[in-house]
C-alpha cells in the first residue's frame, strides 16, 4: 500500500514519456460499427438508445489516457463496463473501431501482422482471468509456452522458465499438470508465463477474480512485490474497488464504456467527480486511502512547527492517527527535511468521517494538488448546503 | 389455497403448447382440404398413382453397361478411378502380405502390445487371447484379410475425416455447409452406400474399401470440427496474446486441446469401418464378413457363429484399447519424459519382433491346423435339436418359430397391408404432421419431399413393407427400451448388472445380430424385426436411463421433500425433466432399427434390403440403386419425423 502510493506521487511530479498512450479510442460491436464513431448523433446516444437505433452495442467509447512508465494503471469498472474489452484493445487482440493506440510512440493499430506479433511475443503480455493454461501441459512447458512461440531453443526456454517459476513461487511444481494445481497456484503459472517472455508491460485481466479471498489477497502482495522489485509498468483490470486502490498508483474507472475519472486513488476516493462515482467509494475505509497532504494545514507557530511526532506527506492518514493518538500532540509533516504543514486529531477525524475539519479550511503553504482545493470546494458546498 | 392456486399455475404453459398444436394442424387440415380432394379426384388410388412416377430403371441400366463397357477405356476410369483402384488393391494387399509374413505369434505379439502400450495389461492380455482365440476358431486366415482392409479404410477415413473436419473447424462456412451432410450421412443405413461404388467400381476389394471409407469418415470429421470449434477460448486467446501464429496456435494449442474429441472420433470411425467392412461381403470384401454371409446363405448357424465370433472379438479389443488409450491421453498424469516413452516403445517393438522371429525360425509362421476347435458341428447339433424341439409344439409357450409365425400374421401382416392400404396422400400427410408437430415446417418438408420421392421413384410398396418392419420393431423396442432404461434408472443394482451387457451390444457391429436370430427364429421378416430390436436396443436403454439419472437433483430433492411417492417422483418429475432424453432415446431406436431392418434383407426380410441384395446379386444395379436411394429417402423422413429441433427441446427443458 505505501510503495503504491508513495510512486503514485512521484510520478504525478515527474511524468516519464508514456508507455501506451490511448487517444479516442472506440470498439463497437454490432454491424456496420464503424459508421458510429464518425457520427456525432449516434455518439451522443445513451447505450441503451444506441442498440434499438443501430443494433450496435459500444464497448469502448472515446476513451483516452497515458499509461506512464513503471506505474500501474489499474481500469475498474463493474462488468459490462467495458474494461475487458478496453485492454484486449490495446495489443489488438479486439480490434478497436477507431481511434489512436501508442506503445512507445508508435502506432499500434498502423502495425502489419508480422510487427503486431513482435509487439504481442516481447513487448506486452497477457495474465487472464482464466488463466488460459494448457491442460495437456507441464506447468514448466505451460511457463515456457510464449517463449516456444518465438522460437527459443528447447533448453534455454526451459532454463528460463524454471528460473520465472522460481520467482513466482512454484518450485518443486514444474512436471505439475495445470489441472493438478489450485486455482492461485494456476494463476501463478499464468503469471509466470507472461513474465518469462520479459515483457515491458505486464497486462493483467481481472486476475484474481476467480480466486478465493484468502488467495486473491496473496495474489495482489506478490504483484506488489514483483512491481517493487523490477518496476514493469502493469496495466490491471479489476472490478474490485479495494484491489484498485491497493495496487493502483492510477485508477481509471469505467461506467458503459467511458472514463468517468482518472486519478490517484486518493483523488478517486477524497474527490469523486459524480455521484457514481461517489456511491462507489462511499463504503471506502477513507483513512487508509488519504494522505496526511490532504489533511494537513499550515503550522500556527513556529513551536508548532518543531514539536511532535514527524510523518511524511504521503503517509496515509491512518498512521497518522496512530503517531497522533500516541504523543497526544499534532504530527508534523515533514518533507525532505522541512517541516510543510501540520496535522492535529480535528483535521484527521474531518477526513475519516468524510467532513471538512475545524472552523476555517487552511489552504497549505505549498501549491496543493488539484484534488485538495477540490475537496475542500465541495465540501464547503456541503456544509453552506447543510 | 392450493387447490385453487395449483391449477392457475399449471394451465399457462399446456395451454400455450396447446395453442401452437392446434395452429398446426389446424393449418395441415385447411392445407389438405384444399389438396386432397384435387388431388384424389385425378389420380385416384390406393398406391402411389403410375401417372406420379418415373421409371429409372431404364436410364440406371444404361448408365451401368455404358460404365462397364467403358471400364477399360474411358480417360475417367483409366486416369482417376482405376488409379483409385489399384491403390487400394496394393495397399490391402501389402498390408495383407505384412500381417501373413509376421505369422499368427507376430500378430498377436504387435497387437498386444501396442495394446498394453496404449491401453495398460489387462488389455494386452485380452488383445492377445482375443487374437488367439480367432486362430483357433480356424478363423485366422480371414480374421487377418478382414484386419488388411480394416487398416487401410481406417487409415484413409482417419486421414479423410480429419481434413474434412479440419477445414469444418477452422471455416465457418465449411462448418455450415458440411455439417447437414454429416448428420444425414449419419443416420443412413450401411446398405445405402453399397451401390454407388459398386456401379463405379464393380464388385471387388475397392469397392468395399471405399464404402467403407464413405461410411466411416462422417464421425472423425464431425468430432474432430466439434473438437476444433469447442477448444478453450481462453487458451486460444492466451496463445494469441503471446503472439503466437494461425499455425502455431493450431498445433500448439488448439490441436492438442481437441485430443479428446480426436481420439473419440478415432474410435468411432474403427468401429463403424468394422460395421462397414463385414457388411461389405456382400460387394466382395472377403474375410470373415463373406464367411458369415455364406453361411447365412445356406442358413449354416455353426460356421455363420464361428465367423462371428472373432467378428465380435475384434470389436469389443479395438473399441476397448481406443476408449482407454483416449482415457490415458485426457487424464492429468505427471508428464513422463519422451525419452522414456520413446524407450518403452522401442523395447515393446524389439519384443514382438523377437516372438516374430522366433516362431518364424520354429517354421510354426501359419496356424496350426491341429490347434483349431471346430464349434461349427456342435453349434448346428445345437440348433438342430433346437429346431426339432423348441421350433414349435412347446407346452403352453408355443415355440419359437411359433412366436416368428405369430408376429408376422397378428403384427407385420395386417400392419404392412393397412399402410399399404392407406391412400397415398394420407400417408403423406401423417408424415408431414408428425414432422411438423415434433419439428419445423423446414423438417417437415424435408420428410415430405423425401417420402414422396420414394413414390416418384416406384418403390412405394415394399418401402411401406419395410416401413411396417420399422414400426413393429420401433414400438417394440421402445416399450422394451424405456421399461429397462426406468428400471437401470431406478436400481443400481440392475445397472450394474446391464452395463456390461450393454457395452459389449453397442461395440458389435450390425451384422453379427443376424446369426442368432436365423438360430432362433430361422429366416422371415420375423427374425429381421427381432435382430433389429436386439441391436437397437442397448442405445435406447442407455440413453433412457442416463437421461433419467442426470434429472436436476434439486428438483428431485424438493418433490421428495414435498412426500412424493417413488410412481409420482417418476411421472411428474423424472419422465418430463428427461424429455429430451427420451425423444432422443426414439430418435437413435428409429435410426438403428432401420439399418437392421434393411440388412434383414439377407435374411428373408424381403423389401428394399432384399432390392438391394437382389440387385448386386443379379448384376441388376438399377433395382438395387432405387431401392438404394429409396432407403436414403426412407432414412431421411424417419429421422426428421423422430427428430426435435432445438428450440422445441429448450422448451422442453
Amino acid at each position: 500500500m505505501g510503495t503504491a502510493t508513495a510512486t503514485s506521487t512521484g510520478t504525478d511530479t515527474a511524468a516519464g514519456a508514456p508507455v501506451f498512450s490511448v487517444e479516442g479510442l472506440w470498439k463497437v460491436f454490432g454491424p456496420k460499427a464503424d459508421r458510429v464513431p464518425a457520427d456525432p448523433e449516434l455518439t451522443a446516444l445513451p447505450p441503451a438508445e444506441l442498440r434499438s437505433r443501430t443494433g450496435c452495442t459500444a464497448a469502448v467509447r472515446d476513451v483516452s489516457f497515458d499509461v506512464r512508465k513503471g506505474e500501474v494503471f489499474v481500469v475498474m469498472g463493474l462488468s459490462g463496463s467495458g474494461k475487458s474489452t478496453l485492454v484486449r484493445c490495446l495489443t489488438r487482440l479486439i480490434e478497436p473501431t477507431s481511434g489512436r493506440i501508442a506503445i512507445d510512440g508508435e502506432d499500434v493499430l498502423g502495425m502489419d501482422r508480422a510487427r503486431l506479433r513482435e509487439l504481442r511475443r516481447h513487448r506486452a503480455s497477457m495474465v487472464f482471468q482464466h488463466f488460459g493454461l494448457l491442460p495437456h501441459r507441464s506447468v514448466l512447458d505451460n511457463v515456457a509456452y510464449g517463449l516456444e512461440i518465438q522460437g527459443v531453443g528447447r533448453s534455454e526456454r526451459r532454463s528460463r522458465a524454471r528460473e520465472v517459476v522460481a520467482k513466482v513461487g512454484l518450485e518443486g511444481m514444474e512436471q505439475r499438470r495445470p489441472g493438478q494445481l489450485s486455482g492461485g497456484q494456476q494463476q501463478r503459472v499464468g503469471l509466470a508465463r507472461a513474465l518469462a517472455v520479459d515483457p515491458e508491460v505486464l497486462l493483467f485481466d481481472e486476475p484474481f477474480s476467480a480466486l478465493d479471498p484468502l488467495i486473491r489477497r496473496d495474489m495482489q502482495e506478490e504483484v506488489v512485490r514483483l512491481h517493487r522489485e523490477e518496476g514493469r509498468t502493469m496495466v490491471f483490470i479489476t472490478h474490485d474497488l479495494n484491489e484498485a486502490l491497493k495496487l493502483g498508483d492510477r485508477i481509471a474507472l469505467m461506467r458503459d464504456g467511458q472514463v468517468v475519472q482518472l486519478g490517484t486513488p486518493e483523488e478517486i476516493v477524497g474527490s469523486p467527480a459524480d455521484d457514481y462515482v461517489r456511491e462507489f467509494v462511499r463504503e471506502v475505509p477513507r483513512e487508509q486511502v488519504m494522505t496526511v497532504r490532504t489533511a494537513m494545514r499550515a503550522p500556527e507557530s513556529a513551536e508548532e512547527a518543531g514539536r511532535g511526532p514527524a510523518v511524511a506527506p504521503d503517509a496515509t492518514v491512518s498512521e497518522a492517527i496512530e503517531a497522533v493518538a500516541r504523543t497526544g500532540t499534532p504530527a508534523r509533516v515533514v518533507d525532505e527535511g522541512r517541516c510543510v504543514g501540520v496535522v492535529d486529531s480535528e483535521a484527521l477525524l474531518g477526513v475519516v468521517a468524510g467532513v471538512p475539519a475545524g472552523e476555517t479550511p487552511l489552504v497549505p503553504k505549498q501549491p496543493a494538488p488539484l484534488p485538495v482545493r477540490r475537496t475542500r470546494g465541495k465540501a464547503g458546498a456541503d456544509e453552506e448546503a447543510v | 389455497m392450493a387447490t385453487v392456486t395449483a391449477p392457475t399455475v399449471r394451465t399457462p404453459l399446456p395451454g400455450f403448447l396447446k395453442h401452437r398444436v392446434l395452429a398446426k394442424l389446424t393449418l395441415l387440415a385447411l392445407a389438405a382440404a384444399v389438396l386432397v380432394p384435387v388431388v384424389n379426384a385425378r389420380w385416384a388410388s390406393g398406391s402411389w398413382p403410375d401417372a406420379l412416377t418415373v421409371d429409372l430403371s431404364e436410364p440406371l441400366g444404361r448408365a451401368s453397361d455404358w460404365i462397364i463397357d467403358n471400364r477399360d477405356s474411358h480417360p475417367l476410369f483409366l486416369y482417376f478411378f482405376g488409379h483409385v483402384s489399384n491403390a487400394v488393391v496394393l495397399s490391402v494387399r501389402a498390408v495383407y502380405l505384412v500381417l501373413l509374413a509376421a505369422g499368427w505369434a507376430g500378430v498377436t505379439a504387435v497387437a498386444a502390445l501396442v495394446a498394453w502400450r496404449a491401453a495398460g495389461l489387462r488389455l494386452a492380455l485380452g488383445t492377445a487371447v482375443a487374437f488367439l482365440a480367432c486362430g483357433l476358431l480356424g478363423m485366422w486366415v480371414p480374421t487377418m484379410q478382414t484386419l488388411a482392409l480394416m487398416v487401410v479404410a481406417v487409415l484413409a477415413s482417419a486421414v479423410l475425416g480429419a481434413a474434412l473436419g479440419l477445414a469444418a473447424g477452422l471455416s465457418d462456412r465449411t462448418y455450415r455447409a458440411l455439417r447437414p451432410v454429416l448428420d444425414t450421412m449419419q443416420v443412413l443405413p450401411a446398405f445405402a452406400y453399397l451401390l454407388p461404388v459398386v456401379l463405379v467400381f464393380g464388385i471387388g476389394v475397392p469397392a468395399a474399401v471405399l464404402a467403407t471409407v464413405v461410411y466411416a469418415a462422417p464421425p472423425m470429421a464431425r468430432l474432430t470440427a466439434l473438437g476444433l470449434r469447442g477448444a478453450d477460448h481462453g487458451v486460444l486467446e492466451a496463445a494469441a496474446s503471446l503472439g503466437a501464429t494461425a499455425r502455431q496456435r493450431l498445433v500448439t494449442a488448439r490441436l492438442p486441446l481437441a485430443r479428446k474429441e480426436l481420439l473419440l472420433g478415432l474410435n468411432q470411425t474403427i468401429m463403424m469401418a468394422l460395421s462397414m467392412a463385414v457388411i461389405a461381403s456382400v460387394i466382395g470384401a472377403g474375410g470373415l464378413g463373406d464367411r458369415v454371409y455364406q453361411a447365412l446363405a445356406s442358413v449354416d448357424v455353426g460356421a455363420a457363429l464361428a465367423a462371428g465370433i472373432p467378428i465380435v472379438l475384434l470389436a469389443v479389443v479395438l473399441d476397448r484399447v481406443t476408449g482407454a488409450a483416449g482415457d490415458r491421453l485426457g487424464g492429468d498424469g505427471p508428464e513422463t519424459s519422451a525419452r522414456l516413452r520413446a524407450l518403452q516403445w522401442a523395447g515393446a517393438a524389439a519384443l514382438a519382433v523377437a516372438v516374430a522371429v522366433a516362431v518364424r525360425l520354429a517354421g510354426r509362421l501359419e496356424w496350426p491346423g491341429t490347434w483349431t476347435v471346430n464349434i461349427a458341428e456342435p453349434v448346428n447339433r445345437a440348433v438342430d435339436w433346437m429346431t426339432a424341439h423348441l421350433y414349435s409344439g412347446v407346452p403352453y409357450v408355443g415355440g419359437t418359430a411359433d412366436w416368428a409365425g405369430h408376429f408376422t400374421t397378428w403384427v407385420l401382416d395386417p400392419l404392412r397391408s393397412s399402410l399399404q392400404g392407406l391412400p397415398w396422400w394420407s400417408v403423406l400427410l401423417i408424415v408431414a404432421t408428425l414432422a411438423w408437430l415434433i419439428g419445423t415446417w423446414r423438417t417437415a418438408l424435408t420428410a415430405v419431399l423425401a417420402m414422396a420421392a420414394i413414390g416418384v421413384l416406384g418403390v412405394w410398396e415394399p418401402s411401406l413393407d419395410t416401413l411396417s418392419q420399422v414400426l413393429a420393431a420401433v414400438a417394440v423396442t421402445l416399450v422394451l427400451g424405456l421399461a429397462t432404461g426406468v428400471a437401470a434408472a431406478r436400481s443400481d443394482r440392475v445397472e450394474r448388472l446391464l452395463r456390461p451387457v450393454l457395452d459389449v451390444f453397442q461395440t458389435m457391429p450390425q451384422f453379427v445380430y443376424l446369426i442368432p436370430v436365423v438360430a432362433l427364429f430361422g429366416v422371415g421378416r420375423a427374425p429381421a424385426v427381432a435382430a433389429a430390436v436386439v441391436y437397437a436396443l442397448p442405445a435406447v436403454v442407455r440413453i433412457t436411463a442416463q437421461g433419467l439419472r442426470q434429472v436436476d437433483p434439486a428438483a428431485l430433492e424438493s418433490a421428495r421433500s414435498l412426500g412424493a411417492s417413488s410412481g409420482q417422483q417418476l411421472r411428474q418429475v423424472q419422465l418430463p425433466l428427461a424429455r429430451p432424453a427420451l425423444l432422443l432415446a426414439v430418435n437413435q431406436g428409429v435410426v438403428l432399427v432401420l439399418a437392421v431392418v434393411i440388412i434383414g434383407g439377407l435374411v428373408g426380410g424381403g423389401a428394399l434390403g432384399y432390392d438391394v441384395v437382389f440387385g448386386l446379386a443379379q448384376g441388376d444395379l438399377a433395382t438395387g440403386l432405387v431401392a438404394g436411394v429409396a432407403i436414403v429417402c426412407l432414412g431421411l423422413v424417419l429421422d426428421r419425423v423422430t427428430q426435435p429441433t432445438e428450440r422445441r427441446t429448450a422448451k422442453g427443458a
